[in-house]
Formats: C-alpha cells, structure tokens, sequence
C-alpha cells in the first residue's frame, strides 16, 4: 500500500489499470501507476494477472487464415464489378 | 465448440446480389482497372484479418467469406472517397462492421452469461480460490492453456454484440482504442468503457466455461 502523499493509492492506481495496460495514459498518469507498482506487490500481482488474461486470450483468439482463393475470388468480382462501371463514394469513407 | 463445428460443416456460401445501381460508364474502364490494382493491393494486405474478424463475428466460415466480399465490393465501389495514405485496413474493417450490422441486425443473440454483478478481477479472484496460479511471469496462462483455444473463444462470442464487437477487435486485431471508435463510429470514451465490461463479462465467461469443462473441479480436487 502506498503512502507517500505524492504517490497514487491502491484505488486510485486500480482505477487506472486498463488504461495503464492499454498505454491511455498520460505521460504523468503513467510514471505516477509505475510508480505505484513499484512499491506495492499486490497492485502488481492483479495489474500482472489482468494483463496475462489479456495476452492470453489475444494469443488464442487471432489464429485464422482466410481461405488461399478468397483473394482471387474476391479479384473475380471486382472484375466483374469494373466493368459494370465505377460507383461514387459509399461504404465507410 | 459450437462455431467451429459450424465452421466444419458450412453450407455452401449464399450469393450475394451484386449491386447494380450505377449505370456502366464507357469512359471507366481503364480508370477503373488502375484503381482495381491499387484496391487489391492494399485489401490483399487486410484480407487474413478482415476474414478472421468477420469469422468471429459471423460464427461460420461461409458467412464470413460472404460478409468479406460484400464487404470488399462495397469498399472498391467507395473507394474513390478512400484518402490515399490513411488507415486503408480502419477504413474497410469500417465498411465491413457495416455489412455485419445491416445484415445481422435481427439476429439478436441472448447472452448466456449473466454479468450484471460481475466483480473486477474476477478471474484473479476466482484462480486463487481454487488454485491457479496469481503470481509469476504470465500467472493466467495455466487457466487459459488448460481451457484451449475453442473454449476461449466460445467465452468471446457469448459476449453480447456491442461488446463483441469491441472485444474482438481489440483481442484479435490489437487496435488502439481509437482505431475501434473510428470503425464503430463511436467516441473513445464508449470505446473504453465497453472494453472495460467487455473485459468483465468476458472473465465471468471464461471461468464458466472452466467449471463447465470440469476444469475447476479437477484442480480443486488436486488441493
């Protein structure tokens, strides 16, 4: 637990935990939780833990290959699209 | 796991409609087979990642390669108000959340977590109980490892859409949040704060699963 009046508590350090994890903070913001973590072993045992969980499930989830001829069936119909001719702007922009 | 026995035994793609609604212009076709090039350049770039975004968000590989293409259509016929040099793969995983939402949008999917209540570090809690490991260098990786692949994403997909679809490209893509607000339309703030229950919900239906899968129960046994 942090007692320095200068650093962050427990709460105050927790409130920040996903946006410390995510790199969201400011540059101050950040050194303050760092500096929080560095005095207090069970902030950094759950700031740890909730990170693990997220590289975790980041490690798992993003292993899909699009099937080898999405690409040229996809080039097929812009093709085919071509040549019914170009459309304004629509979609996302 | 549900969707990828889905994924196995897909039915053969639906065919979608291409869209007519502009006239054929004589004048196009060497502009547009310039264009064409450039497109398939930058979505060849994209395609791996815009096929396993729209796979976890459609649950089966044919409506994923049809959300994809409808997709890619869509952004080539847009693609004259694409700014060269910006975020191409922002841009069209945009279009293709679009494509998501207009044609899912009746499919309402009931959670089957009930995260009202959940606590923060739940899962932290919850491993120490039984225990897994809290400490060390990657103290979830026991949980998740013994789960697998297929349970962990099964906990993702029972997420509710407006925080599965946050999650999922924040998981699996590594966008920042403003790269999701700038898909999704949506301010950084509503970013973070449905990546923050994302994240809750998301812990409650990984420790479900392992209490399904008698995970919890083998480990606790072990004490």
């Amino acid at each position: 637990m942090s007692e320095h009046p200068n650093q962050m508590t427990c709460e105050e350090a927790f409130r920040r935990l996903d946006d410390f994890i995510d790199r969201q903070l400011i540059p101050e913001e950040m050194r303050l939780v760092q500096e929080h973590l560095a005095v207090c072993a069970q902030c950094t045992r759950e700031f740890n833990f909730e990170l693990s969980v997220i590289n975790g499930v980041r490690d798992k989830v993003s292993r899909i290959a699009a099937p080898s001829d999405l690409l040229a069936r996809i080039a097929s119909s812009l093709t085919r699209a071509g040549q019914e001719g170009p459309a304004g702007p629509e979609g996302g922009g | 796991m549900a969707a990828l026995q889905e994924a196995d035994g897909c039915v053969e793609p639906a065919v979608l409609p291409l869209e007519t609604t502009v006239p054929p212009d004589p004048r196009a076709v060497s502009e547009t087979s310039r264009d064409t090039a450039g497109f398939e350049t930058l979505l060849s770039a994209v395609v791996n990642a815009a096929y396993g975004y729209a796979f976890r968000l459609a649950h089966n590989r044919s409506d994923a390669e049809d959300l994809v293409q409808e997709a890619a259509l869509l952004a080539f016929r847009g693609f004259g108000s694409f700014e060269p040099g910006s975020n191409f793969k922002g841009w069209f995983f945009k279009i293709l959340t679009n494509c998501y939402r207009s044609k899912y949008r009746r499919e309402r999917r009931r959670p089957t977590v009930d995260f009202d209540d959940t606590p923060d570090l739940y899962l932290y809690a919850r491993s120490g109980e039984v225990g897994f490991p809290t400490d060390g260098p990657d103290p979830a990786a026991a949980l998740l490892d013994t789960l697998g692949t297929e349970r962990v994403v099964a906990a993702l997909e029972q997420l509710p859409d407006e925080y599965r679809i946050v999650s999922t490209l924040y998981f699996m893509q590594d966008f920042s949040y403003e790269e999701i607000a700038h898909t999704l339309d949506c301010p950084v703030g509503t970013v973070r704060s449905r990546l923050h229950r994302g994240r809750k919900i998301l812990q409650k239906a990984l420790w479900q699963a392992a209490e399904e899968a008698g995970v919890i129960h083998a480990r606790s046994a072990d004490l």
